[in-house]
């Protein structure tokens, strides 16, 4: 079973369609990031999974179960959103010891979560209103941690972090996968969820445009409508280009005399320079980048 | 629920509004007291009433049950809370619940400190003072008091999200709304949540307590049933807004 199911889920606000009929599986042991740009319906689709909108159709379920279904949701679900908000006046303490109560968790975590995200003692007692972007979001991602939760599910978690921040965060995601944890992670940073993600899910004005392993979706949007494409430098590249033009290969130059093959693979490439005994300085698959798959994943739906 | 309750509890003892307006609550009570208890001349009837019916927590702990849900949705903390508790009718009532309790709770303190001061004022002049069983009734009815418009705060709150707007209705209905219908029509009037069943709970007239003589109160077992009435009207339409609303 699926640690999170997303099953047809469809929500419209008036007349606009915030998301329709998406379906998507999260598993345990694994980070998947979820993508989109600004209004892709990521936020709309975490808020149904966890019970915060109700949808028009569908349902997101946690292990089989509706989150408000789940018999102790705080320990099972640990969740960041967004827009995570504190009482001004409350300490950082204090907020967890608020949440460790509901939530029927041992007192001692409070101590335990805060040191995991590496809030110190002034800054635990220290009122929210005073505390930086970074540290409410570290207040925010010790609160999902209360539960020791066997599910994570974070909405822009690297917003505000710094840079030792963020690769913390990331650290911390990657542990929580290796101990069996499914973590969803929504994110506009992409180079960041590149470096984290073992999947990755893509929507676009609420659909559903690509999902599966990342370098499977990178992989299929590489081989999509432009075909592979191969980079090539040679000793003699006016010779090549010719050589491979005279083959009807597409070919581009970014003017440093590496050659991009459109629609060819390395191999191809490698056996006409072989033919005509050509020295070859440079060659193999272009990679295309996390960037690229999802501007072309959603471009075409602008 | 008693998680809940707990937790509700916390929230309300790690910010400074609590303390604060129970520190208000408490020095207006006691300067009451004092005022009357040095200028007036009680008689061994009226002292009860004229010195130690002094306890204003009802008024504060409904403007800090208002203030408190309406802060779930100023500060945005509602999400945590309903992530929390994500049985929204629960949660409602473990709210309803820990403002009731702090209602008794600073009922409880208030009478604690009047009757201190009154006793040692009227001591200090010779003037007689209450029997310590009038007392403990009058402190038992103030804390009911309390209960209920603690309660009765939580069902308002929830039904109007905007804090200013919350805060401002209720100042504009009790102040005004209320006084103006007790003047107008004191037979609707008696049916007031805010001053004249309140009043009436616990047990003081509405001449004693400065209405005028046309108000005639409900008794106090039906002004609780009144004001029960009141709870359960604001708190059903309460839970119903907070089942319909979605956390965008």
């Amino acid at each position: 079973m699926a640690a999170i199911e997303i099953q047809g889920l469809t929500k419209r606000f008036g007349k606009v369609h915030a998301v329709t009929d998406l379906s998507f599986a999260v598993e345990a042991g694994r980070v998947t990031g979820f993508l989109g740009p600004n209004g892709a319906g990521k936020s709309t689709t975490l808020r149904m999974l966890l019970g915060l909108i109700r949808p028009d159709a569908g349902a997101g379920l946690i292990y089989g179960h509706r989150y408000e279904d789940l018999p102790h949701p705080s320990a099972q679900v640990g969740v960041v959103l967004e827009d995570a908000s504190f009482h001004p006046g409350r300490t950082g303490r204090n907020h967890l010891r608020v949440l460790a109560t509901a939530g029927r968790h041992p007192t001692g975590r409070v101590d335990e979560v805060l040191e995991q995200v590496e809030l110190g003692p002034a800054a635990a007692d220290r009122r929210v209103k005073g505390y930086s972007m970074g540290m409410r979001q570290r207040l925010a991602i010790a609160a999902a941690l209360l539960g020791d939760p066997e599910v994570l599910i974070l909405d822009e978690p690297a917003n505000g972090l710094d840079p030792p921040g963020i690769r913390w965060m990331r650290d911390m995601l990657r542990s929580q996968a290796a101990r069996g944890r499914a973590v969803l992670v929504s994110s506009h940073l992409l180079s960041e969820v590149a470096q984290s993600v073992d999947d990755i899910v893509v929507i676009s004005h609420g659909v559903l445009r690509a999902s599966g392993p990342l370098g499977q979706v990178l992989g299929a949007s590489n081989n999509g409508a432009r075909g592979p494409v191969t980079r090539v430098r040679a000793a003699d590249g006016d010779r090549l280009a010719a050589l491979l033009r005279g083959r009807g290969i597409t070919l581009e130059s970014d003017g440093s005399g590496v050659l991009l093959a459109r629609g060819v693979p390395p191999e191809v490439v490698g056996a006409v320079a072989a033919e005509h005994r050509l020295a070859l300085v440079e060659l193999g698959a272009q990679s295309r980048s996390l960037e690229d798959a999802f501007l072309e994943l959603t471009e075409d739906h602008k | 629920m008693t998680a809940l309750l707990h937790a509700e509890l916390i929230k309300l003892r790690t910010t400074r509004t609590f303390v604060a307006l129970a520190g208000i609550a408490v020095a207006i009570s006691l300067l009451l007291t004092a005022l009357v208890g040095l200028l007036s001349e009680p008689t061994e009837e009226s002292v009860l009433i004229d010195v130690f019916a002094s306890d204003v927590s009802g008024f504060f702990i409904l403007v800090l049950a208002v203030v408190g849900i309406s802060g779930e949705w100023r500060h945005r903390t509602i999400t945590s809370s309903l992530l929390a508790a994500p049985d929204r009718l629960r949660f409602l009532t473990a709210k309803t619940l820990a403002f009731a309790a702090a209602g008794i709770l600073m009922s409880l303190l208030i009478s604690i400190a009047v009757t201190i001061l009154g006793l040692a004022i009227l001591t200090v002049r010779d003037l007689p003072t209450p029997e310590a069983g009038e007392l403990a009734d009058l402190a038992a009815r103030n804390a009911l008091v309390a209960a209920l418009l603690g309660a009765f705060g939580v069902g308002i709150g929830a039904l109007v999200r905007n804090q200013l707007v919350a805060v401002v209705g209720l100042l504009v209905f009790s102040f005004v709304v209320e006084t103006t219908l007790i003047a107008l029509v004191p037979e609707v009037a008696r049916f007031g949540p805010f001053t004249s069943l309140p009043t009436a709970t616990a047990g003081i007239s509405a001449e004693q307590a400065g209405l005028g003589d046309e108000l005639e109160l409900l008794a106090p077992g039906l002004a609780v049933m009144a004001m029960l009435a009141w709870i359960g009207a604001a708190f059903a339409a309460g839970a119903v807004l907070l089942q319909r609303r979605g956390l965008e």
